[in-house]
């Protein structure tokens, strides 16, 4: 059943695309194991992409619950973002025009707290409106939050940003000096190029606990989310609003919990990324961050929380990876040629494979339902015949 | 200012909003789907028009402080916008197999694609069109009114842009089957209309429109390449505003944005001056109807507008 009981089968049963992203993915992974380990790629550095990696991958999971679960086209990610970050720096940060210097985790609890409020404040207009209505309203109304940040100077210092943030474990018992007392090191492995891991890098480290903390919390939540009869109820929204109307659903009530749901997670993701970056200014409400959210989600494919892991991962590619390329190569400022990626992206992906490259197959089934474990008879033309087919959902 | 020079300047940015939305409004109902690409092209034919300025230059006399090159500039930046659209229409939207959704989140790529190719091109710097700015009318200038030649210019080939389009609609063949279309794709096609091709010409009227209106949006502020996705919104609230797919509801709808949008420092004076309200209150009002947010008044409108009458105010079912 599971890919460590039985390996080669669980090889097997991967169908081609899955192949495709399972080679490449590790084929990727040796490449940047090769350049830790020559020294080419620092450990901190390393580091700190994984962590933006999860945060994106934290982003698309709430996007996922939106879009994904039960087809909402929520345009105002970079808003929850948004306020995720600022409500978390505002609270905790030096340099704070408001309160500051409170813990982390009122920080985290503020944030996710106007994030709720937010999320009613959009939802309760827009729930009701056609798919591609609510698409232009949330923009709209997304932008008007970056406007307020922008402009409301008392509150959020303007286009001046928000710094000072400490880091998410400060005042912790052992995490928040943990960094500290942790001495250098220094290794080897490749002669002549070292690597050395210092404060830095443990500090790295702990915001990498961090993210995969949440997003693994988030994670298991959206999973069991989705395969409970409330998941089911999304699902029939999702593919016929009037018929899960019809069948007694109260569906703006429904959508507006799905709606909340992801926009919580959005907050989480801004709260994170407050602590990792240690500086939030009104360009993190840019409807970029939007769009990069949307390419992770249609890239892995909607509805698929592992296609969101892969889609958080190729986004980093393509933000960080344009940097790099730039100090390399190429005399080109590095903002139009990631801009150009990301369309070049969308595009591709809703011409040759609309449904994404890792759609869900058997995400939205009970594992003991298939391959015999523990589900009377189990019919040989399951899952595992469909799947080859790679219809949407 | 004056109200008259607030209004002024409201008729000068409607006539852009107009010609922008125009373009939208038409291809929402007949290619049905949102085109979040629109805004880019209107950079588009901005910039096709800054580049063709500089090779043809001046051109012996002027027109309304305009040059005869730019109209030739004007010309080129909405043919380029026309032929852009039905290449992306051809190669990008045609072919693809998925609902208006699906077309919705492409245009986005799209959008992103037009921009990056002209931020590689010409840097993300503002630039101008190399034209001697003008100063305002001094016949005008006792009323409080400050326009300038130029903007005489655009409102004048927005008119004459808006009364063609009405021409085309109301008395050439196309103008019916468009109308047609507009009104019921699929009994349009039983009734032995070329859907594809009216959609073709579709699509190069309103990004020749997106064209124009981009041209002359360059010449009212400056160009860059955000200067169409930053509008896009804008025209959107006009577009709701009036009723998707229909084209006069657009206009109109442009015309009220645009205004709406230029008279937000009037509107602000008009609640300090109301003596009725305690003053904590006004400054509130007055704080959030400044000129930093004259586009997000414009997106709280549309939507209200849709929330109160989702059809907008011209529209009748569409659905």
């Amino acid at each position: 059943m599971s890919a460590l009981d039985a390996p080669r089968a669980a090889l097997a049963e991967l169908t081609r695309p899955e192949g495709w992203v399972l080679g490449v993915s590790v084929a990727f992974l040796l490449f940047l194991l090769a350049a830790l380990l020559t020294g080419a790629l620092g450990p901190t550095y390393f580091l700190f992409l994984v962590g933006l990696a999860g945060m994106y991958a934290l982003l698309s999971f709430g996007l996922n619950a939106q879009w994904g679960f039960t087809g909402l086209i929520n345009f105002s990610v970079a808003a929850f973002f948004g306020i995720g970050a600022y409500g978390s720096a505002l609270m905790t940060a030096s340099g704070s025009p408001i309160a500051g210097g409170l813990d982390p985790l009122v920080g985290l609890v503020v944030a996710l707290v106007v994030a709720f409020a937010l999320a009613l404040l959009i939802g309760i207009p827009t729930l009701r409106l056609r798919a591609d209505y609510l698409a232009i309203a949330s923009l709209g109304l997304a932008e008007v939050v970056r406007l307020i940040v922008l402009n409301e100077r008392w509150l959020t210092n303007g286009s001046a940003g928000v710094r000072g943030i400490p880091g998410f474990f400060e005042g912790w018992p052992v995490l928040s000096t943990f960094p500290e007392a942790m001495p250098g090191l220094r290794l080897e492995v490749v002669p002549g190029s070292p690597i050395l891991l210092e404060t830095a890098f443990w500090q790295a480290s702990l915001n990498v606990l961090l993210v995969l903390g949440f997003a693994g919390a988030t994670f298991f939540v959206l999973r069991r989310a989705h395969r409970s009869p409330w998941g089911r109820v999304l699902r029939t929204i999702r593919s016929d609003e009037d018929l899960a109307r019809a069948l007694g659903k109260n569906t703006y009530s429904f959508k507006m919990q799905s709606f909340v749901l992801g926009s919580l997670i959005m907050a989480l993701a801004g709260v994170f990324y407050t602590h990792l970056n240690l500086y939030v200014g009104p360009g993190d409400l840019d409807p970029i961050t939007t769009f990069y959210a949307w390419v992770a989600v249609i890239l892995g494919g909607s509805g698929s929380n592992r296609g969101a892991l892969f889609g958080g991962i190729v986004i980093v590619t393509i933000r960080e990876g344009t940097r790099f390329l730039n100090d390399v190569a190429l005399p080109i400022d590095p903002a139009p040629l990631r801009l150009l990626l990301i369309g070049v992206v969308i595009v591709a992906v809703m011409r040759y494979r609309p449904q994404g490259i890792l759609p869900p197959q058997r995400d939205l089934i009970w594992p003991s339902a298939v391959d015999g474990g523990g589900a009377p008879e189990t019919p040989d033309s399951g899952v595992r015949e469909r799947k080859g087919g790679g219809g949407d959902e | 200012m004056t109200v008259l020079g607030y209004l002024a300047n409201g008729l000068v940015f409607s006539s852009i909003i107009v010609l922008g939305s125009i373009g939208l409004s038409l291809v929402y109902s007949i290619a049905d789907f949102a085109n979040f690409a629109h805004g880019d092209t209107m950079t588009i034919g901005a910039y096709t028009s800054l580049v063709t300025f500089g090779a043809v230059g001046g051109l012996g006399g002027a027109v309304l402080g305009l040059p005869y090159g730019f109209f030739v500039a004007l010309l080129a930046g909405i043919a380029v916008a026309a032929v852009v659209a039905v290449g992306t229409e051809k190669l990008i939207y045609e072919p693809l197999d998925v609902d208006s959704i699906g077309l919705l989140i492409t245009s986005i790529g799209i959008a992103f694609i037009y921009r990056a190719v002209i931020q590689i091109r010409f840097g993300s710097d503002f630039t101008r069109f190399d034209i001697q700015p003008l100063r305002p009318i001094e016949a005008l200038v006792p009323y409080g009114i400050r326009v300038t030649l130029h903007d005489v210019a655009i409102v004048a080939s927005a008119v004459v842009l808006v009364v063609g389009l009405h021409v085309l609609l109301q008395y050439t063949d196309l103008g019916r089957k468009m109308r047609a279309m507009a009104d019921n794709p699929d009994l349009a096609r039983v009734s032995g209309i070329r859907t594809r091709r009216v959609k073709l010409w579709t699509w190069v009227i309103g990004a020749g429109l997106a064209g124009a209106g981009g041209v002359f949006l360059g010449l009212f502020n400056q160009l860059s390449p955000r200067m169409g996705f930053n509008l896009l919104l804008v025209i959107f609230a006009a577009v709701i505003l009036g009723g998707i797919g229909s084209v006069y509801g657009a206009m109109a709808g442009g015309f009220l944005i645009g205004m709406i949008n230029q008279l937000t420092p009037f509107f602000s004076n008009v609640v300090e001056a109301i003596p009725i309200w305690p003053g904590w209150l006004a400054g509130v009002v007055r704080s959030l109807i400044s000129i930093e947010y004259a586009n997000a008044i414009a997106f709280v409108i549309m939507v209200l507008v849709l929330l109160i009458r989702p059809n907008g105010i011209a529209g009748e079912d569409a659905t």
